[in-house]
């Protein structure tokens, strides 16, 4: 099977002052279809940077980004929004939800930014994806009236609703309990197991790993 | 865009405190801007009415008279044939008033007035002389009574002449004392005729000091003038805003007719005699003109304080500007992860921009609405409350002795739309910056 997710050599250079700090040194990663990945590694270690690569949020300095397919490299800052928006979900360490919008809305937002969808139908997705999460109780509150777990799933059923290729979480569970963390690894598997979405994920938690059907180490900016 | 409005407008109402005050600002100088704009159209309109009853009418079919070269008297000669024409090729036609012209002092115990004389025929106008406003005696006479002492008809009858209040005062008379008019004749002497006062009449602005109404025989006999002259025609036309094109026509119809025709100048008739006294020609020359003519100096002052308007707004403008620019930036910052966020979901540069250009465009637009009507409220309060001016020079400026306020649906309109661009404008910085932002930055994964 291809790869989804293919890095070559990938290398990356932030400038601090005058000095060069370089995050990833050569990295090289295959992800194929339907795995259900965790990036594991200290913190500063290159987990977030990594993720950024794939989740075409930054180019590499030098090696190549494949996403699906498709070279980031040499793509404006339009058309890698264009291939997030399509391409991509993203679920975030502090959920990072709308906070004016309700939990229906938060997750009709990237429909209504692709527009590929009538209303009727973008209604259907939004509330298969919000029961899929287990909120439809929670349709019309506002992110300040739900629990962090609640929260996250918002979070998921925001990131699936596109059926995109892949799904990133920079430390999905960093910012909850033990518990809810768990549950929310579980609900993510059960989508990845159910759905066969790809799903990479960041953590420095050995529980979250153990979930994982692949592990990929970090340390220094290198595959280990 | 719906979601991007539902967004702007939610977070408008999350920052209540900041959004109150915000609008405040906005809507206090929307409402000021209102109030200056109502008062300008106030005066322009005292501006009309007192020039169009006092010193011309829509239009002016008037000219000069030059026996020899280095005389100009103000009359049309020929006057049957003029207003023939004038009847036949003005459209929409109201009203034609032919009134004597003349220049002159009147003296009376109290002192002298240097004045524009109007040589009324009461036959040909009684409307005018009927609405003519007439003061109390008390508004020129100290100690005077609350009652209107004279008659405005009298003006039919020979020797007599309507003053205004403040000519009143200044010449130290009452109904039925008589003064003297002095004025330079076309033969270049001095020549001089008692007149009685028959009603001193209401002022109406700073053109009341240069006017007062004589009998059209009287006038005549001063200035040795035969029955086919006059001093002037004043054409009412059922549009003033057509004005500009009836004159303009009537150039045209009356140089076909055969009349000469001096070339158009923007300015009152006494402003050119030393002119025309200059040129080399003798007989009659018509002059066209259009009532902002005949009070080109009062159109002056309320450019002017137009000019004042715009400038005050203008510097009030900006300090707003700055303000709403402060708080965009502000409001940027704490919505950075936001930005951040919606940007790895996919949103592209230009919604990011047009979501804070909307959020300042809705405040602008709720406060620029709230001001306007607080504006246009105040201003109907102001009107129908009649205030007195206190201040002479002001009274000059105002042209009326009560502050007079005429809102305009177009006024308020106008300010709405213009302000609340002004304010989506004050936004495109910090809107900029917003839609600049990079996501990896904007999520704070990197500085
Ligand atoms: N903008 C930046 N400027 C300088 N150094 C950075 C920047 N972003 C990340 N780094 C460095 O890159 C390395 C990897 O960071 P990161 O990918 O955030 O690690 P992790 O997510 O595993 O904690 C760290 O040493 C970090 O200090
Ligand atoms: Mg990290």
């Amino acid at each position: 099977m291809p790869a989804i997710v293919e890095l070559n050599n990938v290398v990356k250079e932030y400038p601090l002052g005058k000095l060069v700090v370089t995050a990833l040194h050569d990295v090289s990663i295959a992800i194929t279809k339907g795995e259900f990945t965790a990036i594991a590694g200290p913190s500063g270690s290159g987990k977030t940077t990594i993720l950024n690569m794939i989740g075409c949020m930054d180019v590499p300095t030098t090696g190549t980004v494949k996403i699906d397919g498709t070279l980031t490299n040499n793509l404006d800052d339009h058309a890698l929004t264009t291939l997030r928006l399509n391409r991509i979900g993203f679920i975030f360490q502090s959920f990072n939800l709308v906070n004016v919008l309700d939990v229906r809305q938060n997750v009709e937002f990237p429909l209504l930014l692709q527009g590929k969808l009538s209303s009727k139908d973008r209604k259907l997705r939004v509330e298969e994806m919000v029961e899929k999460v287990g909120l439809t109780k929670q349709m019309t509150q506002r992110p300040n009236e739900l629990s962090g777990g609640q929260r996250q799933r918002v979070a998921i059923a925001r990131a699936l609703v596109t059926n995109p290729a892949i799904v990133l979480a920079d430390e999905p569970t960093a910012n909850l309990d033990s518990t809810t963390g768990h549950a929310i690894i579980e609900l993510m598997r059960d989508l990845n197991a159910n759905d066969h979405t790809t799903f990479i994920f960041s953590t420095h938690d050995p529980k979250v790993m153990e979930r994982a059907t692949r592990l990929i180490m970090v340390a220094d900016g290198k595959v280990v | 865009m719906g979601m991007l409005i539902l967004i702007a407008y939610r977070n408008l109402v999350q920052a209540r405190r900041r959004t109150l005050l915000l609008s405040a600002a906005i809507g206090l100088v929307t409402t000021l801007l209102v109030l200056l704009l109502s008062l300008s159209q106030g005066i322009s309109d005292n501006l009309v009415k007192s020039a169009t009853t006092l010193s011309a009418g829509h239009v002016v079919v008037a000219g000069f008279f030059k026996p020899s070269p280095s005389q100009a008297i103000p009359m049309v000669t020929d006057a049957g044939k003029v207003r023939a024409v004038i009847e036949k090729e003005t459209p929409n036609l109201d009203y034609i008033i032919a009134r004597g012209r003349g220049w002159g002092k009147i003296v009376g115990p109290g002192g002298t007035v240097q004045t524009g004389l109007s040589g009324v025929t009461l036959v040909n106008e009684p409307r005018f002389v009927a609405t003519l406003q007439l003061a109390e005696q008390l508004e020129y006479k100290e100690g005077g009574e609350a009652r209107i002492l004279g008659d405005s008809t009298r003006i039919g009858s020979p020797g007599s002449v309507i003053l205004f209040a403040n000519q009143a005062k200044r010449l130290e008379v009452d109904v039925g004392d008589a003064v003297t008019f002095i004025t330079e004749t076309n033969d270049g002497r001095t020549n001089t005729i008692d007149l009685t006062v028959v009603a001193v009449a209401r002022d109406l602005g700073m053109l009341s000091s240069w006017s007062v109404l004589v009998n059209m025989e009287s006038l005549r006999k001063v200035y040795k003038l035969s029955d086919d002259t006059t001093g002037a025609f004043w054409v009412y036309v059922k549009d003033i805003d057509k004005a500009d094109e009836v004159m303009n026509g009537l150039r045209v119809s009356l140089a076909q007719a055969g009349f000469q025709l001096m070339d158009h100048d923007p300015n009152p008739f006494f402003f050119k005699f030393e002119t025309v006294a200059g040129e080399d020609w003798t007989g009659q020359k018509l002059d066209v003109t259009i009532w902002r003519d005949e009070v080109s100096f009062l159109v002056k002052i309320l450019d002017a304080f137009d000019l004042v308007t715009v400038f005050i707004s203008a510097v009030l403008l900006i300090i707003i500007a700055i303000g709403i620019s402060n708080t965009m930036f502000n409001t940027v910052r704490e919505r950075t992860r936001e930005i951040g966020t919606m940007r790895a979901i996919g949103i592209q540069r230009g919604s990011v921009l047009l979501l804070f250009l909307l959020e300042a465009s809705l405040l602008g637009l709720f406060a620029t609405t709230v001001g306007a009507v607080a504006g246009a409220a105040l201003s109907v309060g102001i009107d129908l409350a009649a205030f007195p001016v206190p201040i002479p020079a002001l009274k000059a400026i105002l042209l009326s002795d009560t502050v007079h306020m005429t809102v305009r649906l177009s006024t308020l309109l106008m300010s709405v739309v213009f302000l609340t661009v002004c304010t989506g404008l004050a936004a495109l910085w910090p809107s900029f910056r917003a839609a600049r932002m990079r996501p990896i930055v904007a999520l704070g994964y990197v500085s």
